[in-house]
């Protein structure tokens, strides 16, 4: 019997071998490819996603340890584009090249959904695994602490 | 220049633009684009494209390569300024790989200062003919008309025509001979703060980029380079590879000796990246390393530092030196270092490729189409135009993927078997395998008279030079490629620079700044060192050496450059700066280079080995600005490569290879680390200049008078603290 893995919202088999990092299932198997390859080391967080909510680095992960798991990649982080993080990502102009930034945002999201106000240091904890080259990493911080701020008021 | 009325030709289809409507394209003649040899020929090609069709959608075709810079932003706000387009309705799109789009080589932070004059002056003929088109369909006169938001207004009734409408009647106007240009009062979008075209489809992920290209019938390929320069294969063992399920092939790619070619490897087709990343790992190779194999960084930096602490080949002389040193008040001298550096972008070289008999197509993130198609028609024996390059989004470049040695690779591999091939470095081979930043030594003498006037300058530098690429037999860096240290602001009347010797074991290529990178810390950080050996305070020290230069020639650029020193150093509170608490200091540079001046002041406080940086403020003249929030992200950016580069990033050689593998043991900027960056830029009517790269400069000489203010510890060698690897 094929086990099957769910992805932002829909079933997909594992036709692979399990050892498959599920980064490589996405961008190869489904061409999903929001989520980005920079280190295939847990290094540098650009090909984080969601397991059932928390940020993992899909690159370490291989897909056999996520059967019957929800993962939500940055193509299912909204249904519009329209999370709080995405839309403080627009009003700062954060990305550069942008390539880091789907890590960087899933990141921040699965931080934002344990820890609603963070503070600088917890921000700088939380998201010193997402490496960017062309250092954006003061709009990140601003477009956080921002979408923090929106989610506060619209609870 | 040459701005033509493009609409009717036929060569708009086979470049996939629509045909009706008004098409404009811009010609720039190359030699004005001649950027250190980059181009030579002096024949007119076409840059740009603007079109509006039949509806109004309005998109505006940029030649030069996007990497984050924003270049795709900003080079067509001008054209929409100027057009009175509304912005709203323009579209971007990157120009493919075309002779039409004249030098797409995207370098030397020239695209702004080359491209923004004609591109305004192309916005403005397109928006001269749609009011003439206007003016026709009410039989008025031109002068009656004024464009306004993508419409066409007439003043004595307030009637409209859209920009749609009047397209096609637009395409049969006269070009005007000179476009009036708008004053800068005027401006809507230039000198705006104005976002990215296209970040709201970073934002969800729906951006491609060259590492992203899918086609049908794609095969996926890794490959494992020749760790050494110039060695080879010298046995191939690939029986385990080929038993692993999904993977097709083993392909040899010898090394191809030309500037941008592979340095030879092996590479593995297979179903997807990671079985082929697998069984890269399976294969069993013997490299023959060739003569490079004596490569050792550590014992290479001490023997440039050898070769410019004596007497080395002169590259430029004036006034009398000996005489300067022999009635010298003070003297004094230093050597600086710095380590060879990665560029590392977030997205690793990757490539698709398809060699088919009669065609050959490529889909890259690349800094300079032109050299995929030499180099890949010289490799195929084919024309160079024959082979079609669309040009892909890069995540990051820095000046490696001018070198299009991974696109070569996929090109080999495509021919061998037959199968379009998307090849992706693994992070280890793109940080194994790299056209380095160079490794250097630079050293100086200088003598002062009593008030503190540098009277005489000796400086020696040692690197293995960019030029190496082309001609390997270099010994040491041509006099040319020095002429940045016998031109710089500071005024002194004797001066002689010297080239060590530096004989090339690696790649060294363009990275962020190139060599501004270790001139400007050498130059800034010896000057803070001579100021307090003068006695003076850095700031006016660094401003008297400047009011001394008495080169006619560069009267303007002094002033320019004192009064964004001044603009920084006011900003940070250099002022006050006694009254920082105990432990913090700060630090001032100003750097002149490609054309942009930089001054930045970074306030740190130091806590044993411990530095943190509090706070940086960079001021910078590069004209006039054409986007606010452009020019400050790019000296965000080049605030945080600076640190990495000053603080932490060196790659090693041992036994030829490079040591460092990925982000662990080459560990650039993160987050943690970021400091309060201010950016400052006064208001300037001078032509504008690029930013990509002049802001990389300042910062580690900034740093290291930081440091040294607060601590009393100077820092001379790049990184400051190097990891062991
Ligand atoms: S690609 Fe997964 S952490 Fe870098
Ligand atoms: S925006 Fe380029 S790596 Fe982050």
């Amino acid at each position: 019997m094929t086990q099957s893995i769910i992805i932002n919202g829909k079933k997909h088999a594992i036709d692979v071998d399990g050892n498959m990092p599920l980064l490589w299932f996405l961008r190869d198997q489904l061409e999903l490819t929001g989520t980005k390859f920079g280190c295939g080391s847990g290094l540098c967080g650009a090909c984080t996603v969601h397991v059932n909510g928390q940020a993992i680095r899909s690159c370490i992960t291989p897909v056999s340890t996520l059967v019957g798991k929800k993962i939500t990649t940055i193509e299912g982080l909204s249904e519009k584009g329209d999370h709080p993080l995405q839309r403080a990502w627009l009003n700062n102009n954060v990305p550069q090249c942008g390539y880091c930034q789907a890590g960087q945002i899933m990141n921040a999201a699965s931080l934002l959904s344990v820890n609603a106000a963070p503070s600088s240091e917890e921000i700088d904890t939380a998201m010193q695994g997402n490496i960017c080259r062309c250092g954006t990493y003061q709009r990140i911080k601003k477009a956080i602490v921002e979408a923090a701020d929106t989610l506060s008021k619209e609870v | 220049m040459t701005i033509s009325n493009v609409s009717r030709r036929d060569f708009l289809k086979t470049a996939g633009l629509a045909t009706s409507g008004l098409v404009i394209s811009v010609a720039l003649p190359m030699n004005a684009l001649a950027e250190k040899g980059i181009m030579k020929e002096s024949a007119e090609e076409i840059n740009a494209f603007i079109q509006i069709a039949d509806n109004g959608d309005t998109v505006i075709y940029c030649g030069r390569c996007e990497m984050g810079q924003g270049i795709s932003t900003a080079l067509p706000s001008a054209v929409a300024d100027e057009m009175e387009a509304d912005w709203q309705r323009v579209t971007v799109k990157q120009g493919d790989a075309d002779e039409k789009y004249g030098p797409q080589a995207t370098g030397g932070s020239a695209s702004i200062r080359v491209m923004f004059q004609p591109m305004r002056e192309a916005g403005a003929t397109a928006k001269a003919m749609l009011i003439a088109a206007a003016a026709k369909v009410w039989k008025t006169s031109p002068d009656n008309c004024f464009a306004q938001a993508h419409f066409v207004i007439n003043k004595t009734n307030q009637q409209k025509l859209g920009y749609g409408e009047l397209a096609s009647i637009a395409a049969n106007m006269p070009v005007p001979e000179k476009p009036t240009l708008k004053k800068k009062a005027d401006f809507k979008y230039i000198g705006t703060a104005l976002s990215r075209h296209d970040q709201d489809e970073v934002v969800v992920g729906k951006r491609i980029y060259g590492v992203d290209t899918k086609l049908p019938g794609l095969k996926y390929a890794a490959i494992i380079h020749c760790p050494v320069l110039g060695g080879a294969l010298k046995s191939l063992d690939k029986t385990a590879a080929l038993k692993m399920k999904g993977v097709s092939d083993v392909v040899e790619i010898p090394r191809f000796a030309i500037p941008f070619g592979s340095i030879g490897g092996v590479a593995v087709v297979a179903d997807n990246s990671w079985t082929a990343q697998q069984a890269v790992k399976q294969l069993k190779i013997e490299w023959s390393l060739g003569e490079n194999a004596i490569y050792d960084t550590k014992e290479y930096k001490q023997q440039l530092v050898k070769n410019v602490e004596k007497p080395a080949t002169l590259a430029s002389e004036r006034g009398d030196i000996e005489k300067a040193f022999s009635t010298a008040k003070h003297k004094m001298s230093a050597t600086y270092t710095g380590g060879h550096l990665s560029h590392a972008p977030m997205e690793p070289n990757a490539s698709v490729v398809w060699v088919q008999k009669d065609s050959c197509e490529v889909w890259a993130s690349t800094q300079s189409p032109a050299d995929i198609q030499k180099v890949l028609g010289q490799y195929l024996e084919r024309d160079p135009k024959d082979i079609i390059v669309h040009v892909a989004m890069a995540g990051g470049a820095f000046g490696r993927k001018f070198k299009c040695d991974y696109v070569h690779e996929a090109a080999v591999i495509s021919q061998k078997t037959g199968s379009p091939i998307q090849l992706t470095w693994t992070r280890e081979e793109d940080m194994r395998t790299g056209y380095y930043h160079s490794i250097n030594a630079q050293h100086i003498e200088a003598s002062m008279d009593e008030n503190g006037n540098v009277t005489g300058w000796l400086h020696r530098a040692a690197f293995p030079s960019i030029s190496t690429l082309f001609d390997p037999s270099l010994v040491r860096t041509p006099a040319n490629s020095l002429d940045d240290i016998t031109n710089h602001l500071f005024g002194v009347e004797n001066c002689r620079v010297e080239s060590g010797d530096a004989k090339a074991h690696t790649r060294i290529g363009w990275y962020r700044a190139v060599y501004a990178i270790f001139y400007g810390f050498a130059f800034s950080t010896f000057a803070d060192e001579l100021a307090y050996k003068a006695g003076k305070d850095s700031l006016s020290f660094v401003n008297q050496l400047l009011d001394n230069n008495k080169n006619k020639e560069q009267t303007a650029q002094v002033k320019r450059a004192k009064d964004i020193l001044a603009i920084a150093a006011n900003k940070s509170g250099w002022k006050n700066r006694d009254k920082l608490p105990e432990g913090q200091g700060i630090g001032l540079a100003v750097h002149y280079s490609f054309q942009s001046f930089v001054a930045m002041a970074v306030h740190v406080e130091v806590n044993g080995d411990d530095i943190k940086v509090l706070n940086v403020d960079c001021a910078i003249d590069c004209g006039q600005v054409l986007n606010l929030d452009g020019a400050t992200a790019q000296m965000e950016g080049a605030v945080v490569m600076g640190m990495s580069l000053a603080l932490s990033t060196e790659i090693t050689f041992r036994g030829g290879a490079v040591v460092n593998s990925n982000f662990h043991d080459y560990p650039v900027m993160r987050i943690t680390d970021m400091p309060n960056v201010r950016v400052h830029m006064p208001d300037s009517d001078e032509s504008p200049t690029g930013l990509g790269e002049p802001g990389v400069a300042p910062f580690a000489p900034a740093l290291s008078n930081a440091v040294f203010a607060a601590s009393g510890k100077r820092y001379r060698d790049l990184p400051f603290k190097p990891m062991s690897v």
